[in-house]
């Protein structure tokens, strides 16, 4: 009798869940931007939202929550309901950024749900005015004759994050000096006060593409093909600094696995419009085709990656 | 030559009647948006970023542009009528602006700030089309240590920018530097004096603390205090409204002055229209052969900020068109509506995108007119306000401020921020201390210390890497310099009131 009314209720429970994918979204979709109007995220959500408004026939609402490295808008989706109907869109930097602050509101691992891997791109590392080399080879032989100034984004940014794990994989001697993000970062490459910055391509190639930088290296084991032009720092012999940049859609935890592999679904979809792909040609990225146990993979130890090296190098104490 | 064929065909483009209607869309918002207190240009673009997707570049651009310094017009309005700073860039405007007002001058404090906004406007874009590639590269040699020494000679020179004693003064200075410590330090990531609030991790916003400062504590006054129409109707009248030989014999050199200092400040990529608008006023007040004028409806303390809020206003563009830098959050704005059209601020945009450029230009001598035209009749309108009794108006203000604060970044916390700065302003006025330094202080601390920081990382711990510096050094000098010749005249004037005061006894005696 007992295991009965367990069936029963199990194959109700069942037939809700599906129906609640089925008929997903039953309402306007609202999505978390956390960082501020027109940045290169902002850009990336707006566009994505034309398409999938066309998938989901509701209206998409974009919210900025800019601040704290990101952190504030990804706590504002750690406090809503797991239907779905509230994600996030972020860059690595909700992986680096829990690595210096202690005082999260939120559990990294158990707070929210990987949905989908969008884009992915290598991290590239480029040099300012007063960088003589052009390749990261000559860059390695001038750090030995020259302390060198790497500027990042801010404390706890991705490119943070890289940049100390480059002056430990190869032995840089290097000082990090932070700035107000991207845009500061570069005036102060381009005036020469700072030498190197590391950010994804969509970030660094316009600057690279009209010589206000220059690239060194891509951060990957071999050449990117979409940028064969610039030296791997795998060819250099410069090993554990392989991970990669990217830009993907979060969920609050404790969602439904079957809502979680539909909205994977539904953004491959997305992702496959000529917009997205256009876009994503303009940026030197490619889309990301994972499932959302394979990028939930990476987004764990992608955590643990910048924690240990956070305690390793001492970063934020 | 090659500049009247550049400026031809931004003309060309500027003129096109679409063009024209975003332009006069832009800064018919703009204006409206800058009267109300506390929405400030950075919501209002914003929110009308998204459209930017489906409009021409070069359109988009021009409506938000024009939003964006149609905002400083309308901002002193607010400033002068209400002592309300209706964007951050004008709250130094309610110090003379204010004053006249209660003159009944505000019809002549409204009219001359019109004019100055159009000068400091003018010039501003006339050094925009002529000297944009050559400013943009020598704004890059400016380095956290110049910075640094740039807001130092602020900090000095507008120190002593009310009537106050300088000891009040300085304490708000300091006052206002430790309010702006709250929040995510910038060298290290760690979060200070936030006691564990999300709310207070970006820290404190400089329009929330303005409106509260100013905009409250003004109500909080206000509230119990009976007011009585002071205003008689007939400073309503147009005659009133034109200012005398007097008022325009005293404008024109602080306005060339404004315009001059906006335009250094705004072109520079770590600066803006709000530091440049103090430092046109502390400069005016030195220069000043009456300074203690200043304060008390002085019309030179109304046209230097507002022309120099404006010019900066115009060249805050020459480092994001020709460097793809953003100086401010709203430049990062127009830079974004570029962007989603595929089109890459930098060196090679002028070159690249000649009609965008140079329509965008010819753009802002446009809605420069237009911003006159609109505003000059509308004074009648807004110093008809000051007749409607004040226990009626400030529900309203009060209702436009707590909007304004949450506009800002939708965050619930800022209304209350906004509420207890204004419980701080309503205090310091009961004990007389100004509420423009710890403004200045604000505004200019974290500069400080995070450039100093910065500074010192690449200059590896020794401080006298940046004195060697030829910028920073000689800025630094001059603010040693401004800084003796300030004490030597606070001591001076101390020894005469003693020495006047003790033969005033000795004659009583």
């Amino acid at each position: 009798m007992k295991s009965i009314i367990a069936a029963a209720v199990l194959a109700a429970l069942g037939t809700s869940v599906a129906n609640a994918q089925d008929s997903f979204p039953d309402g306007p979709v609202t999505i978390i931007v956390p960082y501020g109007t027109g940045g290169s995220t902002d850009t990336t959500m707006r566009a994505l939202a034309i398409e999938l408004e066309k998938i989901w026939n509701q209206p998409i609402v974009i919210v900025n929550r800019p601040g704290a490295g990101s952190m504030i808008g990804t706590t504002e989706l750690t406090q809503a309901e797991p239907d779905g109907k509230t994600l996030l869109i972020n860059t690595a930097a909700i992986t680096t950024a829990p690595a210096l602050q202690s005082d999260l509101q939120f559990d990294p691992v158990n707070d929210i749900t990987p949905i989908s891997l969008l884009i992915t791109s290598p991290y590239v590392l480029v040099g300012g005015a007063n960088v003589q080399s052009t390749d990261f080879s000559g860059f390695m032989e001038e750090a030995q004759s020259r302390l060198m100034f790497m500027a990042t984004a801010g404390p706890g940014s991705s490119g943070h994050f890289m940049s100390e794990l480059v002056m430990q994989a190869a032995d840089l001697p290097a000082d990090i000096v932070h700035f107000g993000g991207a845009g500061e970062s570069f005036t102060n490459l381009m005036g020469g006060h700072a030498d190197t910055y590391i950010s994804t391509t969509q970030s660094v190639m316009p600057y690279v593409n009209d010589g206000r930088a220059k690239a060194l290296a891509v951060l990957a084991p071999e050449r990117f093909p979409l940028l064969p032009d610039i030296q791997s720092s795998g060819e250099v012999g410069v090993a554990g600094v392989e991970l990669e940049g990217w830009v993907a859609i979060f969920g609050p935890g404790g969602m439904d696995d079957a809502l979680v592999d539909r909205i994977n679904a539904d953004l491959a979809e997305a992702m496959a419009s000529e917009r997205m792909q256009e876009q994503l040609e303009q940026n030197y990225a490619l889309a990301g085709n994972l499932s959302p146990a394979e990028f939930g993979e990476i987004y764990v130890r992608d955590l643990q990656i910048w924690r240990d090296l956070a305690a390793e190098r001492g970063i934020g104490q | 030559m090659e500049l009247l064929a550049n400026l031809a065909l931004g003309l060309e483009t500027a003129i096109t009647p679409w063009n024209l209607f975003y332009c006069f869309a832009g800064v018919f918002l703009g204006t409206f948006i800058g009267v109300i207190p506390g929405v400030g240009p950075l919501a209002a673009i914003s929110m009308l970023f998204p459209i930017t997707f489906y409009l021409d570049p070069t359109s988009a651009l021009i409506m938000l542009a024009g939003i964006y310094y149609g905002t400083t017009y309308g901002g002193s309005t607010a400033s002068i009528l209400l002592n309300i700073p209706g964007a951050t860039s004008a709250a130094v405007t309610c110090l003379d602006g204010y004053p006249m007002a209660q003159q009944g001058r505000a019809g002549v404090a409204l009219f001359m700030t019109t004019i100055a906004s159009f000068v400091g406007g003018s010039i501003g874009i006339i050094i925009l089309s002529l000297f944009s590639p050559l400013i943009a590269e020598y704004a890059l040699r400016f380095g956290p240590a110049d910075y640094f020494a740039l807001m130092v000679l602020g900090l000095v020179a507008a120190s002593t920018i009310t009537n106050a004693s300088p000891s009040k003064g300085l304490s708000m200075v300091v006052l206002g530097m430790l309010i702006a410590t709250v929040g995510i330090d910038s060298q290290s990531g760690a979060a200070r004096y936030t006691f564990g609030s999300m709310s207070l991790l970006d820290g404190f916003g400089i329009a929330a603390l303005a409106m509260g400062l100013f905009g409250v504590g003004e109500i909080l006054t206000s509230v119990g205090a009976t007011r009585d129409a002071r205003i008689d109707s007939s400073s309503a009248k147009l005659r009133n409204m034109i200012p005398t030989r007097e008022d325009w014999r005293r404008s024109w050199k602080p306005g060339l002055r404004g315009s001059a200092i906006g335009s250094f400040f705004g072109a520079l990529p770590g600066t803006g229209p709000s530091i440049a608008s103090f430092m046109a006023y502390a400069v005016e007040r030195r220069v000043s052969s009456t300074p203690e004028r200043f304060g008390n409806g002085a019309i030179e303390g109304v046209v230097a900020p507002e022309s120099a809020n404006n010019a900066a206003d115009q060249t805050a563009f020459i480092p994001t068109l020709t460097l793809g830098i953003p100086g401010s959050a709203t430049m990062a704005l127009m830079l974004g509506a570029l962007m989603v059209h595929g089109i890459q601020p930098g060196p090679t945009l002028i070159s690249q995108q000649p009609s965008l450029f140079w329509g965008l230009v010819m753009s802002f001598w446009i809605g420069n007119l237009l911003l006159v035209v609109l505003n000059l009749p509308l004074i009648g309108l807004w110093v008809r306000l000051l007749l409607v009794p004040y226990h009626y108006l400030y529900p309203a203000i009060l209702v436009f401020v707590c909007i304004g604060a949450y506009s800002v970044r939708a965050n619930p916390a800022d209304v209350l921020m906004v509420l207890g700065f204004g419980v701080l302003g309503y205090v310091m006025r009961l004990a007389a201390l100004p509420a423009a330094p710890l403004l200045l202080g604000f505004v200019l601390g974290p500069l400080v210390e995070t450039q100093f920081r910065r500074a010192m990382v690449l200059a590896r711990g020794d401080f006298t890497a940046i004195l060697e510096r030829p910028l920073a050094g000689t800025v630094l000098a001059l603010a040693a310099l401004l800084l003796a010749w300030t004490l030597y005249v606070a001591g001076r004037d101390f020894r005469r009131k003693a020495r006047d005061r003790r033969s005033s006894r000795s004659g009583l005696g």
